[in-house]
């Protein structure tokens, strides 16, 4: 693609998020997320082969019907209140549509067919951008209308999320579909504790990101996008290794890695409220994501399956440089120390 | 029937949003957009807004669906599909006909209509006041206050059209 072009296009994702996280009215709420969505369709397919067309078709239909249910959210809520503005949601069916819109762009259970296809369908640069950066928008918006949410809609998609992503990802072995199915998973812990503390969600947003950036990093560093190829890393560089296996752990959500913090904070929060079987169900939950993650480790760091002579040496182009890996993979790990400091974030 | 003139043409309207969401040909589904842009015409110009509606019919039927007509009929197959020659799209254009249909009749028959919001029969859908607020009319008002209080929306809306032309032309370019 033009360089001048892809920047531009570029540029309009990250102005479309934009005008969604700092808008007071709705209408520009829904056209930040028509710009975010018309944007990124081109970078999902940089390389034209019809995968990721497919993939890019899925991506828009899913979207634009999401943006509808929010226009209609959106309209019904001015038929309403007679008013624009985003502090709350007058309306309890407008609420209704309006999380199922949210839920749609994030990709919660009964929402969430269109993650691992679409995900899988695309390289993984975009694939990146696809799981960390379009997260941002409908959680901010879902932020700013918490008081007003419905708590049983809400809570049944985040508890069907994270049985989902555990669930799903148990049979793969495509790097791309196991990052979904894990995001799918992250959203359903992050949409759980979001009537209780918007601040617990902000901060397992913020701390997912980074592992998931992390985990995509070290996949693009390595070019490998199968569990198959990603064992193979211990030829090229097996630092990597060692580093895959911390920040698998940290996705897992074991202490003393960072990862733990947002699950521990959530639980925590959620047993304050009195409700003691939800976090119960939730955390045996996770332990589905954590198998396959430990699945990837055992493969990856901990053996070198035996393979022919031919297998052992893992081509690739010149050697990657990614400049932020270094500091992403310290803060996917090594945060925990730092909790008593999420206050910063009220 | 003039009182009742809005209630007439929303539901021409929808019933042209269900004769092309049947999926005819690209073409007829065209046809059935002029109409309904018409009609939405006479909506718009029903509540006073005649700036508005003079801007429907010129940018929206005589520029974008002329342009959407001149593509279609290059892209056009040699059978085209109408409504009657497909079992499916008559199905589910017959299917969105009766859903309307048995609406009107529901809004017409009972006094209060509670859908997803409360109205008491047809009387809510005529029109009392053209928005006249003193001298000037409320549409041109609101057109001006476009250009200057929502100066930020014309930016926005501006670059999603620019933003849109390179996102096709991108897409369609192939390799």
């Amino acid at each position: 693609m033009n360089p001048l072009i892809f920047t531009t296009i570029l540029m309009t994702v990250l102005l479309g998020t934009m005008i969604v996280m700092m808008s007071s009215h709705w209408l520009m709420i829904w056209i930040g997320f028509e710009m975010n969505l018309l944007a990124i369709i081109p970078i999902l397919m940089k390389k034209y082969n019809p995968r990721t067309m497919e993939a890019s078709t899925k991506y828009f239909l899913t979207q634009a019907t999401a943006s509808m249910l929010l226009m209609m959210a959106i309209i019904i809520n001015l038929m309403h209140s007679g008013q624009w503005t985003i502090t709350k949601v007058f309306n309890p069916t407008a609420s209704i549509i309006m999380t199922s819109a949210l839920a749609m762009k994030l990709g919660l259970t009964p929402f969430h067919f269109w993650v691992p296809e679409v995900t899988q369908g695309i390289s993984l640069t975009s694939g990146l951008i696809l799981l960390t950066w379009q997260k941002l928008a409908p959680m901010s918006i879902l932020y700013q209308i918490s008081p007003s949410i419905n708590l049983n809609i809400l809570l049944t998609m985040a508890v069907l999320s994270i049985l989902v992503g555990g669930w799903g990802g148990l049979n793969q072995t495509q790097l791309r579909k196991i990052m979904a199915y894990s995001s799918i998973a992250h959203m359903g812990w992050m949409t759980a504790v979001l009537v209780y503390s918007p601040t617990l969600t902000m901060l397992n947003m913020l701390i997912y990101i980074m592992m998931t950036l992390t985990m995509f990093m070290l996949f693009i560093q390595s070019s490998s996008t199968t569990t198959l190829s990603l064992s193979h890393t211990w030829n090229k560089t097996p630092l990597t290794t060692t580093l895959i296996l911390i920040t698998l752990l940290s996705m897992g959500g074991l202490p003393p890695l960072s990862g733990f913090m947002p699950k521990w904070m959530i639980i925590q929060e959620l047993t304050k409220n009195s409700s003691i079987i939800l976090p119960t169900l939730m955390a045996i939950m996770a332990l589905l994501n954590l198998y396959f993650y430990m699945r990837l480790t055992y493969s990856t760091s901990l053996t070198m399956f035996p393979s022919t002579n031919n297998m052992k040496m893992k081509w690739q182009f010149e050697t990657k440089q990614i400049t932020l890996l270094p500091p992403l993979i310290v803060m996917s790990s090594l945060l925990l120390p730092l909790t008593p400091m999420l206050s910063i974030l009220d | 029937m003039m009182t009742y003139i809005v209630f007439i043409l929303s539901v021409i309207f929808v019933v042209s949003f269900v004769g092309f969401s049947s999926k005819p040909s690209p073409i007829y589904g065209g046809l059935v957009l002029v109409v309904s842009g018409g009609v939405g015409c006479g909506i718009i110009m029903n509540f006073g807004g005649s700036f508005l509606g003079l801007m429907v019919f010129l940018i929206y039927l005589g520029g974008m669906l002329v342009v959407f007509g001149y593509t279609t009929a290059m892209a056009t197959e040699q059978y085209p599909e109408v409504w009657v020659s497909n079992t499916t799209v008559m199905g589910v254009f017959l299917l969105g006909l009766l859903m309307e249909v048995m609406l009107v009749l529901y809004v017409l028959k009972s006094e209060e209509v509670g859908v997803v919001f409360k109205f008491s029969g047809v009387g809510d859908w005529a029109i009392y006041d053209t928005g006249d607020s003193g001298v000037f009319s409320e549409e041109i008002m609101g057109v001006a206050a476009l250009y200057s209080y929502g100066a930020w929306v014309v930016i926005v809306t501006g670059w999603s059209l620019l933003v849109g032309v390179l996102v096709i032309l991108e897409v369609t370019r192939g390799d």
